[in-house]
């Protein structure tokens, strides 16, 4: 059996080289690629759908799935535009939003654990329902009379003007998730949920609480993505982020999250994420259509898929040339 | 207290009959629900039981059904197809594409275009869910994107107005034959003919099986990639005969045609209760799925109910139907478990 | 005192063997499963095939029917070699095998299980119902069935999904028939069922093989039987010549008294675990028992008696429908095995690999997951804590590795037993049952944990220990419970025990329907 921890370092490697060549690539089409406001710039592209994985990556790592973070973002649009229609100070909303998208994750979660209900179809079912309920209380034309405060996180930039406001926000999720992950009882029991959900009952793990809570936080950080989205696209409705789940998998399937749970670092899914918004850059540089775009992210994500089979073919061919080698010994 | 062998044995028969009861009967639920959805929305407004309004929900259902069909079969196989949209869609445009650059297409060809297409594309999400050992999900969300960037590609931003199809292709399925619409005719037929395959022919209850039991499927010498590879083909080509008619009932084909229709056609399986988990339902209910879903938004529109609504309702309906589906085949898990194993 | 060769078939006419095993060998990977096993069956006959766990017989169902290939000897179909490369290949050539768990199509109708991969057709392919259900219906009587075959496998019972099984294999002609352990989850009417069935293919010339732990069985049924032990042939001998005892010596092979360093008269503290009339429906009744501190009380029974499933609701697994469990004086309901662990059980599970540890993990996750939020500051693991804890878990309970960073799945049976040991003693129980301890581990390590368990029990530790391994259930516990059919039916104090009492008690049937 693949030990667990092996195969990952090499691949993150490989995601830092493709990163480099992918800006490589992107300095040849453009002479302003390596400007530093270009390139903080580009960073908006990964941004939302990079809060949506950091939130994905947890709730794979126990084995499950959640495709309705798209439609909780809009939920979140949709609430923060009502508030913003009542003047409420952005301060008092934003918690309220976050809090939305944790419930409507808590939602999920009890769905899934507690009814033991399959998460693929369950959450097939909810992301209808989120946007729909969404598109329900959202106005049709849009909302886009929103307060300068509300657009802060989303627009703003640190630091003479150059670091975008989300970015840190971002990078601080991700440290967070990232700790959360990896360093925490509570990421040690997701990773055993996800390798062996009985064994891990039987050591007294509570499956119940890990999996709803691990639900509950993918759906805040949706929550939080909803205010960066309005910052960035200034308007609300309920069709915000529709589509974007397929960002989203795909980066966390490309970091080397194991889609059947147990496997899978967080620095993988952040250096997807870079390598993916740096292709996205790059190929708007090169004027390649938004719909050849999503063809190239289609490739991207079933090439993920395949990348432990084609690993464990690599490693097989190391193995034998081992085995070859002790057999003498 | 003593534990009987009767008493355990009585229990057995009773929820033995319920269960079966069930799983036999689940499409005359449906039945049962689209007859108090109609008596529902003839109640509530005079012209839903018009003929001409029925109708309307008869031909929008059509296509629906036809699609509900295809991904009916995918989910007896316990798998999923996303890309049902796309593939629709994909189809779609080429052919009315080489119909407009072709007026003097025949009939057969404009037929057997976008069924062969259809084909091809099943085949390559076949390829990676059944040899790739792609998680069915991931592999059609890749193509689902493929499929409608090739669209887009290929189309170049343009759309293929009814001016520049063949006429024969748009009054042919608004013909009607003994007052019903030749559309409906057609995804009658179309459902019905792949009911039969399934019900009656070694090859069709394969599919069966091997979403009831993959692991028992080897040691019955089925060979379960096969049969999954031929699930997603036939998927591929009712999307390209939806997509056919599709095309032929909107006239002017753009590249966004059927977005969104693998949301609908799942919701439209589940709903008439083909299970997610495989090996139970059967596309006739996957087709009266349809017509409630068509049922459900026309009655909407009378009432002039905001369209936003038919997403909430489609999403919370794929959500119950998964929670009956979850309880019925708990109750199958438990009476296939052996008992008291040490 | 049981009577043996009690079978009822005519004296034996000397004819060829329909199945006959040459030698062989397997191994998987560093363990070996079986070594050098040569014998015949004969048509006409039934041959039981018996052994303790862990001695060999379900690989060897396995190479006969395909499912593995041997690394060397030969299997003789007769007279010819054959070398099966999947279960259909095997039944098509005439044999085929019965397992424990069903391997059916739930959704589908009685006679489609039983026709599938062999329909038959009409003229334009399709299936030719009325003919299905009637072939179907013919091979069900043939077993003296009454199943309708239009019904759903779902809602059917157990025994009838065996009874399935077997119509499916005879639906195509078999010559030997493979029946793994078919009573282990069958009432004792259904069982008679079954053997009457198995009498009427031995009538047909059908070579019938019953793997079974139940001696009963045994003298009620088989013409022949095999002994394996240690994954070797023992013997080969018509049911008449082997009696009682000589069988249980072939199964055990060894001397009582040798194998284990008898405990020195321990001293008990007070009631530790106690259990108070615990049901599960459908599973166990009104189970009551105690275990005190520092002493060993085993658990035996038959193979599907309800033990394990005992064990797991005092733990919490599967929550009991009445009954409760009083823990060092906290009484309760177990309701999850993190309530149990936090009261000071633990539970050591029968199928090691899969319950007990995550194999794809570290020695040092194993052992500190029940306990990991001890080893956490502010929910931040301690990792230096963390690997000295599982060092010195390591060291303690002799597990062989150079490193507690090396991967459990690469470990060999017995050291994975031990990290389980270190694994559930590292949350410091007061009381521990042990289900299964030495199942497919080695000697060595078996002697190791041995130790390990009376070392546990001179500390204080109550041990409730459940095993099949008769001679290590009667050398090392202090008394012996013995389970059948979901209840509670004898007490034996250590120095009244005997192999024979114990299995006397085990292979009590109608233990329920006395109750």
């Amino acid at each position: 059996m693949k030990p667990v921890r092996a195969s990952l370092p090499a691949w993150e490697m490989t995601l830092c080289v493709l990163i480099v060549a992918a800006g490589a690539w992107s300095t040849t089409l453009s002479p302003y690629y390596l400007s530093l406001d270009q390139i903080f710039g580009s960073t908006r592209f990964f941004i939302i759908p990079g809060l949506l994985a950091l939130g994905l990556a947890m709730v794979v790592s126990l084995g499950e799935i959640d495709i309705s973070l798209a439609s909780t973002i809009a939920v979140g649009t949709v609430a923060l535009s009502k508030f913003s229609m009542f003047g409420v100070p952005i301060a008092v909303a934003a918690p309220i939003v976050i809090a939305i998208g944790a419930l409507f994750g808590t939602l999920n979660g009890v769905l899934v654990a507690r009814y033991h209900l399959p998460s693929l179809a369950v959450t097939l079912g909810t992301m209808g329902a989120y946007r729909g309920f969404a598109f329900i209380i959202g106005s049709e034309v849009g909302y886009t009379d929103f307060n300068d405060s509300y657009l802060w996180l989303g627009s703003a930039r640190l630091f003479g003007d150059i670091v975008p406001v989300s970015l840190a926000a971002f990078a601080a999720m991700a440290v967070a998730v990232w700790l959360l992950m990896h360093r925490t009882v509570f990421g040690r029991h997701c990773f055993s949920i996800g390798l062996n959900p009985d064994a891990s009952w039987f050591a007294g793990v509570n499956l119940l609480k890990i999996k709803v809570v691990a639900y509950a936080l993918a759906g805040a950080l949706a929550g939080l993505a909803a205010l960066v989205w309005v910052g960035q696209y200034g308007s609300a409705r309920g069709d915000n982020a529709d589509g974007s789940i397929l960002f989203v998998v795909t980066a966390v399937v490309l970091g080397g999250m194991d889609i059947n749970g147990g496997r899978g670092t967080i620095s993988g899914v952040v250096l997807a994420l870079i390598l993916l918004g740096t292709i996205r850059n790059g190929m708007g540089l090169a004027n390649i259509g938004g719909p050849t775009q999503t063809v190239v992210l289609g490739f991207l994500l079933v090439g993920g898929v395949l990348r432990p089979a084609f690993a464990g073919a690599l490693a097989r061919l190391r193995r034998s040339d081992v085995n070859r080698a002790d057999a003498d010994a | 207290m003593s534990v009987p062998d009767e008493s355990a044995a009585a229990d057995q028969t009773g929820s033995r009959r319920v269960m079966e009861f069930v799983l036999r009967l689940r499409e005359a639920g449906v039945l049962a629900f689209l007859a108090l959805l109609g008596a529902l929305f003839a109640t509530l407004t005079s012209t839903f039981l018009t003929t001409q309004n029925l109708t309307t929900v008869a031909s929008s259902a059509a296509i629906l059904a036809i699609a509900a069909c295809a991904q009916g079969v995918v989910l007896l196989t316990r798998n999923l197809d996303v890309s049902v949209g796309s593939m629709m869609g994909f189809a779609a445009y080429l052919t009315a594409d080489y119909a407009a650059r072709h007026p003097d297409i025949a009939p057969w060809e404009l037929v057997l275009i976008p069924l062969a297409i259809g084909v091809a594309l099943g085949l390559v999400n076949g390829l990676l869910v059944a040899y790739g050992k792609v998680p069915a999900l991931i592999a059609t969300l890749g193509t689902m994107s493929l499929y409608r960037g090739l669209t887009y590609v290929y189309a170049h931003g343009q759309e293929v107005t009814s001016s520049r199809l063949p006429p024969w292709m748009l009054t042919s399925v608004d013909a009607r034959v003994a007052g019903v619409p030749v559309l409906v005719v057609a995804a009658a037929a179309i459902v019905l003919v792949v009911w039969l395959f399934l019900q009656y022919y070694p090859l069709g209850r394969r599919i069966y099986a091997v979403g009831s039991n993959p692991l028992a499927s080897f040691y019955f010498g089925l060979r379960w990639e096969r049969v999954v590879l031929l699930a997603y083909m036939l998927c591929g080509l009712l999307c390209g005969a939806a997509g056919l008619l599709y095309a032929a009932r909107v006239g002017t084909v753009t590249v966004v045609l059927a977005s969104g229709w693998e949301m609908s056609s799942l919701a439209a399986a589940v709903i008439g209760g083909v299970s997610v988990s495989g090996g139970t339902g059967s596309v006739i209910g996957a087709a009266l799925g349809a017509v409630v879903l068509a049922t459900i938004d026309n009655g909407l529109v009378l009432l002039a109910v905001p369209e936003f609504w038919r997403m909430f309702i489609q999403g919370v309906a794929i959500v119950a139907a998964v929670a009956a589906d979850a309880v019925i085949a708990s109750g199958i898990g438990a009476s296939l478990r052996t008992r008291g194993a040490k | 005192m049981l009577e043996m060769g009690k079978s009822d078939a005519p004296e034996p006419k000397p004819q060829a063997a329909v199945l006959r095993l040459e030698g062989i060998c397997k191994s998987f990977g560093p363990v070996r499963a079986l070594e050098d096993v040569t014998f015949d069956v004969l048509s006409g006959r039934v041959h039981g095939l018996v052994g303790e766990n862990g001695a060999g017989k379900s690989t060897l169902v396995q190479i006969i029917t395909g499912l593995v290939q041997p690394d060397s000897g030969r299997v003789l179909l007769a007279g010819r070699p054959v070398r099966f490369r999947t279960p259909i290949e095997a039944r098509a050539a005439g044999v085929a095998a019965v397992y424990q768990d069903p391997k059916l199509f739930p959704h589908l109708s009685v006679a489609e299980n039983i026709a599938l991969g062999a329909y038959p057709t009409s003229p334009i392919g399709a299936v030719n119902r009325k003919q299905m259900h009637a072939t179907a219906r013919k091979l069900l009587q043939q077993l003296g069935s009454e199943i309708d075959t239009r019904a759903l496998v779902a809602g059917l019972s157990f025994a009838e999904h065996q009874f399935i099984e077997i119509a499916r294999a005879l639906s195509a002609d078999v010559r030997v028939l493979i029946l793994d352990e078919p009573t282990s989850a069958l009432t004792p009417a259904e069982a008679e069922r079954l053997f009457r069935v198995v009498r009427t293919l031995r009538e047909r010339g059908t070579a019938v093989v019953l793997i079974t732990h139940r001696l009963e069985e045994i003298a009620a049924v088989c013409d022949d039987i095999t002994v394996l032990r240690d994954r070797r042939h023992v013997a080969t001998k018509p049911a008449a010549e082997v009696d009682r005892a000589s069988l249980v010596q072939m199964m055990v092979g060894r001397p009582l008294e040798t194998l284990f360093a008898r405990r020195k008269a321990p001293t008990l503290g007070e009631d530790m675990l106690r259990v108070e009339n615990l049901s599960l429906a459908g599973v166990f009744a009104d189970v009551s028992f105690s275990v005190r501190a520092g002493e060993i009380v085993g658990m035996g029974g038959l193979v599907g008696a309800g033990r394990s499933e005992i064990a797991q609701t005092v733990f919490g697994v599967t929550p009991p429908d009445s009954g409760r469990v009083i823990l060092h004086g906290r009484e309760v309901r177990p309701r999850s095995p993190q309530q149990m662990l936090a009261l000071g059980l633990a539970y050591l599970p029968e199928n090691r690999d899969h319950d007990g540890l995550i194999m794809p993990e570290t020695i040092t996750h194993n052992i500190t997951l029940p306990i990991v939020r001890t080893l956490a500051r502010w929910s931040f693991i301690d990792r230096a804590r963390e690997r000295r804890l599982a060092e010195d878990a390591a060291t303690t309970y002799r597990v062989l590795t150079p490193s507690v960073a090396q991967i459990v799945s690469s470990l060999s049976g017995g050291n994975r037993q031990k990290v389980a040991f270190a694994k559930w003693l590292a949350t410091n129980p007061a009381a521990l049952i042990l289900d299964e301890p030495t199942h497919g581990i080695d000697i060595g390590s078996k002697a190791q944990v041995h130790e390990m368990i009376a070392q546990l029990a001179g500390q204080g530790l109550a041990v409730l220990l459940i095993s099949s391994d008769l001679p290590e259930l009667l050398a090392m516990s202090d008394r012996i419970l013995v389970i059948a059919e979901g209840a509670l039916v004898g007490e034996f104090s250590h120095d009244d025990a005997t192999q024979e009492k114990v299995m006397m008690a085990a292979a009590q049937q109608g233990a329920r329907a006395r109750q």
